[in-house]
């Protein structure tokens, strides 16, 4: 357990940077960016699940939602996703950042963020170990892509700072600095124990402590009595392991947690039978389920046999079948509210049987017999059983292969592969899901291998660009792309049902996810 | 006795040798890629090979299995790629709250199903007797997970007796016993049955026997030819069925620990094959050995010492 001695002195902030960072931050409150929050002071626990053990509590090696649950609430960083249905972050550590050029991001640390155990105040130093640590080849952090082109972090003051990239990099705004790796260790503290540390944290500086973790039961965070930020409302808050959704379901209804995650075939039962003092509400997700189609593979050589399967697939009888109608169709890789959704896919959603009928004939293949590689869940098996009979509408035998997670995962590199439904995580951000499709990742996360230089070219240039009107086409093109090689049917960006004690008031971000520094109390 | 235990021991090692072996085999043979799953879709070919090298997946097989009993000698089972915390440190917070689940679970069910066997044996025929087989049979015949789920349906989410999940606060013995009331109803229900008819047969032929007869003509009270002489010899198929079951609770154990999300050894096997975190798996499994050889030869021992043909190797 950490201790509580927290000491720091708090130096001003220099004059020009604060006239700076008043400016921007009241140009950000004025564009409806940093919203001042309800100050909760209610004390309690707050209980809630977390699907998976913690692995490090190191933001360079964490590996995904569940360490960055409990790493959100223990350490700042210069900017926080906004809790809401709308993608935005407000104002962390920072009480001022500001893109001042396509490379250059200034910043001005709050003069009241310090470090537990006698690491004193937050300084733009830790904010240059932090990111800096992350892309240093000699730590191997897992985490470096997150910080895309980061060339240094530029010092000007005690608490202010330049972060200097190589070239433009928009998702630094959505999912490096309010993410995993914007997280902002103490310096000296992790020079103190050798450069990085595991499951322990060191020293800490955000609103809660990290009390105590029993390994596949628990992690117990409590107040920080040293937090000088807006005030959080729990005392406590217990993150119980549990695994099973249908467990955390019966836990919930059992009264020993207070927010969980539901299963979508959940979401039905619990609308007609609302569990007594509880709310449950649908978010959309960011993940994205499609059936891939091997282009490197022989048997799928024709066009319009592609083409065919792609008007196949009924995707509203997946929804329906396999996501109990609380999920909706997509249109690509990426989700509504991000830039480059687009309204409707090419080859629509429904199936068009005498289209998909016409092009199989047109493409003069017979007896067409495949097979479609599946994770064992049930949802997906379900999704296969359905794409099985639509094909067979047509003519096409489909045969489901099974494969447990580690088997699954490791396919891409299967050369024979032919059809796969494939289901990726993302962040808020379109460059995030490109990513994966350019030519280089053909083979490793490229399954299609869908190769197109247009497309590689567009990833590469999406990222730097700043006019966001400009940026969504060129993602929505990309997509186009994608769905054009005949190679992608999308199926959908599945959802998010979360069911939260009335006695609570919980803040999500727009798919869903926990904010726990900001839950209050109702 | 101490020659017959010697032996037996001996025995035990070299089980647990093969074994371990055979599990190490089948582990690494399965397909799936452990650097690809604990890395994530964003490492480097160089970080790939760091990690093979760091785990030893670049050296050949058997290799592997010649440095991973070496280094068990000395005590180290690796680390975990995930956490880097020691695999045996792991491994070892989790071994006691599978061993209690299933130490509580084995110890109210052979209670419960020592007295309703002695019952139904000395009651034979009765109406009590065939209750007691009604209620055995279906004990057997209710699979773990329906009593698990209508346990917490009622037990947890309705009547809110038992907690759902969880192994209760470090430390606080009430509570974690508290906790375990559900899970342990979950997997002794069934051994409540088997106990029961296993000890009502061996009475019954025990009961049969000459020295019983012997015993009765010769005015004994009938409760000390139950207890002191029928039980004595009954209780022995029972002693090795409970040996041999601590390895089917392990199993159960599983899926007990996932129902009510408990900590255990179990939970760490599931959650670790399915990353391929090798290390951690060996761990688990060799530990999960070693319990399984140790409550076998320990059941022998036992019966050893109850019945001297044993060891006498009669």
């Amino acid at each position: 357990m950490n201790g509580q001695n927290i000491a720091w002195s708090r130096v001003g902030l220099p004059r020009r940077a604060f006239l700076k960072g008043a400016t921007a931050l009241g140009v950000l409150s004025a564009a409806g960016l940093s919203m001042p929050r309800a100050a909760y002071a209610a004390g309690g626990t707050l209980r809630t699940r977390t699907y998976a053990d913690i692995r490090s509590m190191d933001p360079a090696f964490s590996q995904g939602v569940v360490d960055e649950e409990i790493q959100a609430l223990i350490y700042n960083k210069l900017i926080q996703y906004k809790p809401g249905r709308e993608w935005g972050w407000q104002l962390d550590a920072a009480a001022m950042i500001e893109q001042a050029d396509d490379t250059h991001i200034n910043f001005a640390l709050k003069d009241n963020v310090g470090f537990t155990n006698g690491f004193g105040a937050m300084t733009a130093e830790d904010v240059k170990f932090s990111f800096e640590r992350i892309i240093d080849d000699a730590l191997e952090s897992t985490n470096k892509p997150d910080w895309g082109p980061l060339d240094h972090v530029e010092v000007t003051g005690e608490r202010t700072g330049t972060i200097v990239l190589k070239n433009a990099f928009q998702p630094l705004w959505s999912i490096t600095l309010p993410y995993i790796a914007g997280n902002i260790v103490s310096k000296k503290a992790f020079e103190s124990v050798g450069g990085k540390i595991d499951t322990q944290p060191v020293a800490t500086s955000g609103p809660y402590l990290h009390s105590s973790w029993e390994p596949k039961q628990k992690t117990t965070l409590t107040r920080n009595p040293d937090w000088k930020g807006d005030p959080v409302a729990f005392d406590e808050i217990q993150i119980f392991h549990i695994d099973d959704e249908k467990a955390a379901e019966i836990a919930f209804e059992a009264g020993e947690i207070d927010f969980t995650r539901v299963s979508l075939d959940s979401v039905e039962r619990l609308k007609s039978n609302p569990i007594k003092g509880a709310t449950l509400e649908e978010y959309p997700s960011l993940y994205y389920v499609w059936v891939g189609m091997n282009l490197d593979n022989p048997k799928l050589q024709n066009p319009k046999l592609r083409q065919a399967i792609q008007y196949a697939i009924d995707v509203p009888s997946i929804m329906a079948g396999a996501y109990f109608d609380a999920a909706q169709p997509s249109t690509g890789i990426i989700a509504p509210g991000l830039p480059g959704h687009r309204e409707a896919p090419l080859t629509g959603i429904a199936a068009d049987v005498e289209r998909a009928q016409a092009l199989l004939a047109e493409s003069g293949e017979t007896n067409v017999s495949l097979a479609i590689d599946v994770l064992n869940k049930s949802a997906n098996v379900t999704a296969a059983q359905i794409i099985q009979a639509n094909l067979a509408a047509i003519g096409i035998t489909l045969e489901i292969r099974l494969h447990e997670g580690a088997t699954f995962w490791e396919l891409g590199s299967n050369e024979d592969l032919e059809l796969v439904l494939n289901r990726f995580s993302m962040t808020p951000d379109p460059y995030y899901a490109t990513a994966w499709f350019i030519k280089e990742q053909a083979g490793v996360w490229n399954w299609e291998r869908f190769r197109s230089d247009e497309f590689d070219a567009i990833h590469l240039a999406a990222q730097s660009e700043s006019d966001q009107a400009k940026r969504a086409e060129m993602y929505a093109r990309a997509q186009d792309l994608m769905e054009e090689s005949g190679a992608y049917k999308f199926i959908t960006h599945e959802a998010t049902p979360v069911i939260y004690r009335n006695t609570i008031k919980p803040a999500l971000r727009p798919d869903g996810l926990p904010l726990y520094r900001y839950f209050g109390v109702a | 006795m101490l020659t017959y235990i010697l032996r037996r021991l001996g025995l035990a090692a070299v089980i647990t040798v093969l074994a371990v072996t055979l599990l190490f085999l089948i582990i690494h043979m399965i397909p799936g890629d452990p650097v690809s799953t604990m890395l994530g879709p964003k490492a480097t070919e160089e970080m790939r090979a760091a990690l093979e090298a760091r785990m030893g997946l670049d050296k050949p097989l058997p290799v592997q299995i010649g440095l991973f009993f070496a280094n068990m000698l000395r005590g180290d089972l690796g680390m975990d790629v995930f956490s880097n915390r020691p695999v045996t440190q792991i491994v070892l917070g989790q071994i006691p709250y599978t061993l209690t689940l299933i130490l509580v679970s084995i110890a109210w069910s052979a209670v419960l199903g020592i007295a309703l066997g002695c019952y139904s044996a000395v009651n034979r025929n009765t109406v009590g007797d065939r209750l007691t087989g009604v209620l055995s049979v279906s004990f057997i015949a209710v699979p773990a997970f329906v009593v698990s789920l209508y346990s917490l349906l009622l037990f947890a989410v309705k009547l809110q007796w038992f907690p759902a999940i969880g192994a209760g606060e470090p430390g606080d013995w009430a509570d974690q016993l508290h906790h375990l009331v559900l899970p342990s109803l979950a997997i002794g229900l069934s051994w409540v049955g088997y106990i029961a008819r296993l000890v009502r047969a061996s009475m019954l032929e025990v009961m049969g026997e000459g020295h019983i007869r012997t015993a009765r003509a010769f005015g004994l009270p009938e409760r000390r030819i139950i207890f002191g002489y029928a039980l004595r010899l009954a209780i022995l198929p029972t002693v090795t069925v409970i040996g041999v079951g601590m390895g089917f609770l392990l199993s159960a154990a599983v899926f007990a620990e996932i129902v009510f999300s408990r900590p255990g050894l179990g939970k760490l096997v599931i959650d670790s094959i399915t990353t391929r975190n090798y290390p951690v798996v060996m761990g688990s499994v060799l530990f999960s050995t070693l319990i399984f050889v140790a409550s076998t030869t320990l059941a022998d021992i036992i019966n050893a010492i109850l019945d001297p043909r044993i060891r006498a190797g009669k």
